[in-house]
């Protein structure tokens, strides 16, 4: 299963969120994985939504 | 109770039946990296007359049927699958959107030449619309629901040419 993102270190000279107030850091963990790691933190994001508003299988 | 979303099994089993598609929308946007959700598969399938009969025997196995609020469950036939029109479906997968076209009338030729192939799973690589051009559609339907997730799609763009 695909880890949810640990923290990590800042580095100085990227900034942590865009202009818009995009947060980059959540964009440059999921380029750190693969597609089919990505579409399993879809799928658990997704299932968890769905389990929080009851609407779920088990 | 719904069936949990399983994005995976959705496309194992287009691809099982040899169905030609391309992946866009959220979930496209997702395979390259975009961190945004979304509860829908949305494909652009190919409507020449053979691919229409080869989804139609993948959406069965799907046991797919229009997503509407009444009683009896309607399966698409072959003349829905044929049009430039969007299919709203359920599956015993999850929701499954099947698009003729997409933005200013994009069928799956002219799409074609804008996708990338990735690999989603052990031995199972799909189509998938370039971000960019998921980016350009969006931006052409200018549908207010896409307003937040365009700034997050174009930032991924930007991170992705860093990379």
């Amino acid at each position: 299963m695909t880890q949810i993102p640990k923290d990590q270190p800042l580095r100085e000279d990227e900034p942590s969120h865009s202009e818009d107030g995009v947060d980059l850091t959540l964009i440059r963990w999921m380029l750190s994985l693969t597609p089919a790691e990505r579409l399993e933190v879809l799928e658990n994001n997704v299932r968890s939504i769905l389990r929080l508003r009851g609407e779920a299988e088990a | 109770m719904k069936p949990k979303p399983d994005f995976l099994a959705i496309l194992q089993t287009l691809a099982k039946h040899q169905v030609d598609f391309i992946v866009v929308g959220g979930v496209g946007a997702v395979l390259q990296g975009a961190p945004i959700s979304t509860f829908d598969l949305d494909v652009v399938h190919s409507r020449t007359g053979e691919n229409v009969d080869r989804l139609l025997a993948a959406l069965e196995a799907l046991d797919a049927h229009y997503r509407t609020t009444g009683t009896r469950e309607i399966a698409p036939g072959e003349s829905h699958l044929s049009s430039s029109g969007h299919l709203l479906l359920t599956t015993r997968f999850g929701p499954l959107d099947l698009l003729g076209a997409i933005g200013q009338g994009r069928g799956h030729g002219e799409l074609l030449g804008r996708t990338v192939k990735m690999k989603v799973g052990a031995g199972l690589s799909v189509r998938v619309l370039d971000l960019a051009t998921i980016i350009k559609v969006k931006e052409e339907a200018g549908k207010e629901k896409d307003r937040a997730a365009l700034a997050v799609l174009r930032r991924t763009l930007e991170e992705k040419s860093k990379s």
